[in-house]
């Protein structure tokens, strides 16, 4: 980046260490200082172009090559509207082929191709998907959700292994220094040959040394301890005919008891109790009880003792089966 | 000489056995019937090659079904013709035997560098050139191209091999490179890729290491290999560090401008192609929408760079949308690029997973992972649709590629870490970015699930059991074998004091001690007095060495060892290096006498031998100690602790003595050779590193010879060196460690191998 040069005043990073150059929209740079000349009134024209640019869209050039600057601009306003996710679609073809769709709108954005074709298009996609992109905007597609888990588990484990490390050099210290006073101890009041002494130090040293298992991180079914777990997306719904009810069908084996509201009319109300408060307040009303017991009455009247048979087998069958 | 190892007829190209051959036959008949891997240590100069191949072919011979191959991987190509000569030389003792020659195919395969016969591409200097030469003729588009307009050049030996030479097989017979061209020669075949179609089909393969560990070869040479092969790794002791090297990819900024240069390139041809030719982009565009995978028929030569990491399913897999058409894929690439320029444009060291890499990627330029993946794979597809014949230009851009899929695969076993600058240089703005992997066993988990037996053998591999904690495998069987000797032909020791009782040690903190830097000139003045020819001396590093010659030189010391031996230096410039090596063995041969001063992993302590007189004693100056700053090395170890639980201290002590034990083994390559060997440093007596020293080393280190001061060792030395320069004839070393046929087969001897094949069973 040391041969950048503003392509108005010419200053280059050699001669002011702190020039910075900016882009706009239409990937063309300036220095800091001409956008400040140039932009005093908070808008105006890209001397290049000729395009009519506001000043607080200018931001500092990341990439070496502007083009490139302008691009990921674009790209990032254009991903924010299609932000579809690869659970969405029902095949990997129409997936591919909606990214591809994309690409070629940024493409054309970046590469001024059908420019107002292009834009048309886009805003068209945003207006008719706006509930889509509003509901995709906080997701996160499968791949960033691995590598966020990824790195939080990187963040836990060095931790871990740095406060293990301390702990483990502290043990070691403490246990050296013991040894070590044992040994004294030993030379100095036992009865032992000194070489004995010793030799028995160095084989308890080295039986000390035996390694322990390291720490398990894994229950025994492979889950990681502490790891969160990955659902699954939810199965999109499949969209069916909706639900029509029709009024079931009762087979009495009997006539027709007469209807509830004409009980009244035909006097079967006149030997009936009348409900009591409480009764009512359940939602059982006079009718209804006689209603009730008129229908258990004919029940049943064209009864055929040979259906029942028949009826009685098939309840043995379904038993064996 | 024909043997019977349990139950299995071998014949052995020579009338005596050394007892440690029997042995290491036993046990790898073992572990070959187990199915199972390895490990085997057995010292240099032992017949170690001689063994392994004569009992694998008669394994080979006598059970085909059970084993259908062996595939040898060496170090060098010197080395992988030794191990055809020692083949060749087996396979006439069979003939002779027999009556008939065996039915077996013994081939070795090496670069295009190495077995091109084109008169113009074989006559390029460098591996890379002959590549992308060999490539500028024999992809299939030129073929396609030559078919229309026949001045298109291409190579008249690939043609007629691609015509007729996949139909004859090669006839039976051992082939090393020079054959391989001699027949390519006489029929007019590519020998490189009859070499590589042979392999599928030779009984025998003879290789190197790469073909089999780099992922991004392994995949287009040994696709292929039976399951129900045995692998052997030669000379495995750096194995490890191998498997990382090929995983890793360190990327500056000037490859960072040279990727730049290149993606121009390529916007620019894919807009011509778009000017001039849709259609060919919209072929591979129509291909990468149905997600078909490049039809790999008789398109050898095109491959040049495969996926190094996908599994073959992900690739089933259409490409990513937003890479499919060619300018957005070059768009992709730009922005990577781009990013990686401003991530380098840092001030301070900065390391980090793959996992944060990822999510910063994804932030800064919106990058996802998955297109990420398919990169490497997408690049390759584009090259060939763009018809790119000469690739050495575009290899900036592949490793940049490869390193995009590394980085998205694997988010264990590896580090990023990005450097402002060398801690050497620490004025100078370098930036580098190294991905390095931590984890050897990843590059070499395939070849261990892939084959049914790997053998991982060397002279040196003490401790046996850290190399299948490193690699992460589980061996049927480990062993190490000492040296069954008549005589004691090594005479190792350990220096701690000078003359001064100062104690000698190569120690950080000391390195500037004047008083420990005339210790060691006076240890090898004294030594240059007392030793006939050739020593050679180790020092750990390069500056170490350059500070402790000048400051030798201020002393005198250099004066003094001028009187007794003429003084050569090892450098950084192999040719330098090869030059001086020359002259030193003019020195030892014409009895003057020479020292050569070189460096524990330098080219010298690797892989070259100093037999006899051209090197009667090797002294190691200090413990050969990798530069534990680096920041590489530091996360590595830390990786090291966490998922294998080996220690620290451990593995650095464990690596330092692999390379003074190899540094100090240069000496003897033979029963009848005889050396002295000198560790100058009070810390090589500890238990810890002494313990790690190769078995057959440690038998003849007793306590006695282990702190010894400059004047004692002299004294040692003396009298070891008059006693071994008394005659020594082949009757002296029969019945104690070489055996005819006979002696071998008495009950006594039997159970000796028995015994000594069961000790090494228990270590």
């Amino acid at each position: 980046m040391d041969e950048a040069i503003c392509p108005r005043c010419k200053t280059t990073k050699y001669r002011n260490p702190s020039m910075v150059l900016m882009v706009n929209t239409c990937g063309h740079t300036l220095c800091e200082n001409c956008v400040e000349t140039l932009f005093a009134r908070g808008s105006g024209t890209c001397p290049e172009c000729n395009i009519s640019l506001r000043r607080n869209t200018f931001r500092i050039q990341q990439f070496e090559d502007p083009f490139v600057d302008k691009e990921v601009d674009i790209r990032k306003r254009i991903l924010k509207i299609y932000n579809r996710q690869e659970e969405e679609f029902t095949s990997l073809r129409e997936y591919n082929d909606y990214l591809e769709e994309v690409e070629t709108i940024i493409f054309n954005l970046s590469n001024n191709i059908d420019m107002e074709l292009t834009k048309k298009k886009v805003e068209e996609y945003q207006k008719s998907n706006k509930s889509n992109i509003q509901r995709n905007r906080s997701k996160l597609s499968k791949d960033e959700e691995l590598m966020e888990q990824l790195i939080e588990e990187e963040q836990a484990y060095l931790q871990h292994s740095r406060q293990e490390l301390v702990q483990q050099e502290r043990r070691e210290k403490q246990r050296k220094m013991r040894q070590r006073e044992e040994l004294l101890d030993n030379l100095e009041f036992s009865d032992l040959p000194a070489g004995l002494v010793l030799a028995s130090h160095t084989a308890r040293q080295e039986e000390e040394m035996e390694k322990k298992p390291a720490p398990t991180t894994q229950f025994s079914t492979g889950i990681r301890i502490g790891g969160g777990t990955s659902f699954l997306p939810v199965p999109k719904a499949v969209e069916a005919a909706l639900y029509q009810y029709r009024p079931g069908t009762v087979d009495l084996l009997g006539p027709e008891p007469p209807q509830i509201t004409l009980l009244e009319e035909n006097g079967y109300m006149s030997h009936m109790r009348d409900s009591s408060q409480a009764d009512m307040a359940g939602g059982y009303t006079t009718k209804l009880g006689c209603h009730r017991a008129l229908q258990e009455a004919f029940c049943g009247l064209y009864f055929v003792p040979h259906l029942t048979a028949d009826s009685v087998g098939q309840e043995q069958d379904m038993e064996l089966e | 000489m024909k043997i019977n190892i349990d139950g299995l007829l071998v014949l052995l190209p020579y009338d005596y056995i050394y007892p440690e051959q029997y042995s290491y036959m036993v046990e790898l008949k073992r572990s070959l019937d187990a199915e199972g891997h390895c490990v085997l240590e057995m010292p240099s100069g032992t017949g170690k090659t001689v063994s392994l191949l004569s009992l694998i072919v008669a394994y080979l011979k006598t059970s085909p079904k059970d084993v259908c191959k062996l595939i040898y991987c060496s170090r060098t190509v010197p080395e992988i013709e030794k191990v055809l000569e020692e083949l060749r030389k087996l396979m006439e003792y069979y003939e002779k035997e027999t009556g008939e020659p065996p039915n077996l195919i013994g081939l070795a395969l090496s670069s295009r560098k190495n077995l091109c016969i084109h008169p113009e591409a074989s006559a390029l200097q460098f591996g890379k050139e002959v590549d992308g030469r060999c490539h500028q003729m024999t992809a299939s588009f030129v073929r396609s191209r030559h078919e229309r307009d026949p001045d298109v050049p291409v190579c008249d030996f690939y043609e007629r091999f691609d015509a007729l030479g996949r139909e004859t097989l090669l006839p039976p017979g051992i082939y090393n490179l020079d054959d391989m061209k001699d027949v390519g020669r006489e029929k007019g075949y590519c020998p490189y890729f009859m070499a590589r179609y042979a392999i599928t089909y030779a009984n025998i393969v003879v290789y190197s290491y790469h073909y089999l560990l780099d992922p991004k070869i392994a995949d287009l040479v040994s696709k292929e290999l039976a399951k129900n092969s045995v692998v052997v790794f030669d000379e495995a002791h750096n194995i490890d560090n191998v498997c990382i090297d090929s995983m890793s990819v360190t990327i500056n900024r000037r490859m960072l401008d040279r990727c730049q240069t290149n993606v121009e390139a390529l916007t620019r041809t894919v807009q011509r192609l778009k000017d001039t030719d849709q259609q060919r982009l919209r072929q591979e565009y129509s291909r990468l929408v149905e997600g078909l995978r490049e039809a790999n028929v008789a398109r050898e030569t095109d491959v040049v760079l495969s996926n190094p990491v996908l599994p073959d399913e992900v690739l089933q897999e259409a490409v990513p949308g937003n890479i499919r058409t060619a300018e957005h894929f070059v768009g992709f690439m730009k922005r990577f690029l781009e990013y990686l320029k401003s991530r380098l444009r840092i001030q301070h060291v900065v390391q980090e997973t793959p996992a944060s890499f990822l999510k910063d990627l994804k932030e800064k330029v919106c990058l996802d992972r998955k297109p990420l993946r398919f990169c490497s794979e997408r690049l390759n597809s584009l090259i060939r649709t763009l018809e790119i014949a000469d690739l050495t230009d575009f290899s900036p851009l592949i490793l940049l590629a490869n390193f995009a899929t590394l980085v998205s695969t694997y988010m264990k076993g590896f580090t990023l870490i990005m450097e402002p600058f060398d801690d050497r240089t620490p004025t100078i703005s370098n930036p580098i970015l190294n991905f390095s992997c931590m984890d050897a066993s990843i590059a070499i988990k395939p070849v261990f699930d892939r084959f049914q037996s790997v053998v991982i053998t060397s002279g040196t591999l003490s401790p046996l059991d850290m190399y299948p904690k490193i690699l992460d495998f589980r061996p049927v069987n480990m062993a190490s074998f000492t040296m069954t000797l008549a005589r004691p032909c090594i005479c190792p020791m350990i220096v701690g004091r000078g003359n001064d009782q100062v104690t000698m040690t190569s120690k950080f903190e000391s390195r500037e001690d004047v008083a420990i830097i005339r210790n060691y000139g006076n240890l090898l003045v004294d030594m240059s007095a007392v030793v006939p020819d050739g020593i050679v001396a180790f020092f750990t590093s390069y500056s170490y060495m350059e500070s402790t010659v000048a400051a030798w030189y201020e002393q005198g010391i250099i004066e003094n060892v001028q009187r007794n031996k003429l003084l050569f230096i090892e450098t950084q410039s192999a040719a330098e290096t090869s030059v001086a090596l020359q002259k030193y063995q003019e020195a030892c041969e014409n009895g003057r006498g020479a020292i050569l001063l070189s460096v524990a992993r330098g080219k010298v302590s690797e892989g070259i031998d100093f037999e006899h007189h051209l090197g009667r004693a090797v002294v190691m100056f200090g413990i050969p100690y990798v530069y534990t700053q680096s920041r590489i090395l530091k996360a590595r170890l830390e990786y090291l602790r966490d998922q294998f639980q080996i220690r620290e201290n451990d593995f650095l002590t464990f690596d330092a003595m692999r390379h003074a034990a190899q540094c100090v083994g240069r000496v003897l390559r033979g029963k009848t050779d005889y050396g002295v060997m000198v560790f100058a440093d009070k810390r090589f007596a500890r238990s810890d590193k002494r313990g790690k020293l190769p078995k057959w080393i440690q038998e003849y280190l007793s306590d006695g010879m282990c702190n010894l001061t400059t004047d004692e060792a002299v004294q040692v030395s003396k009298k070891f060196l008059r006693q071994m320069a008394q005659p020594f004839r082949r009757e002296d070393q029969l019945g104690l460690s070489l055996l005819t046929l006979e002696q071998l087969q008495t009950e006594e001897m039997k159970k000796r191998a028995q015994q000594t094949a069961h000790q090494a069973f228990m270590t």
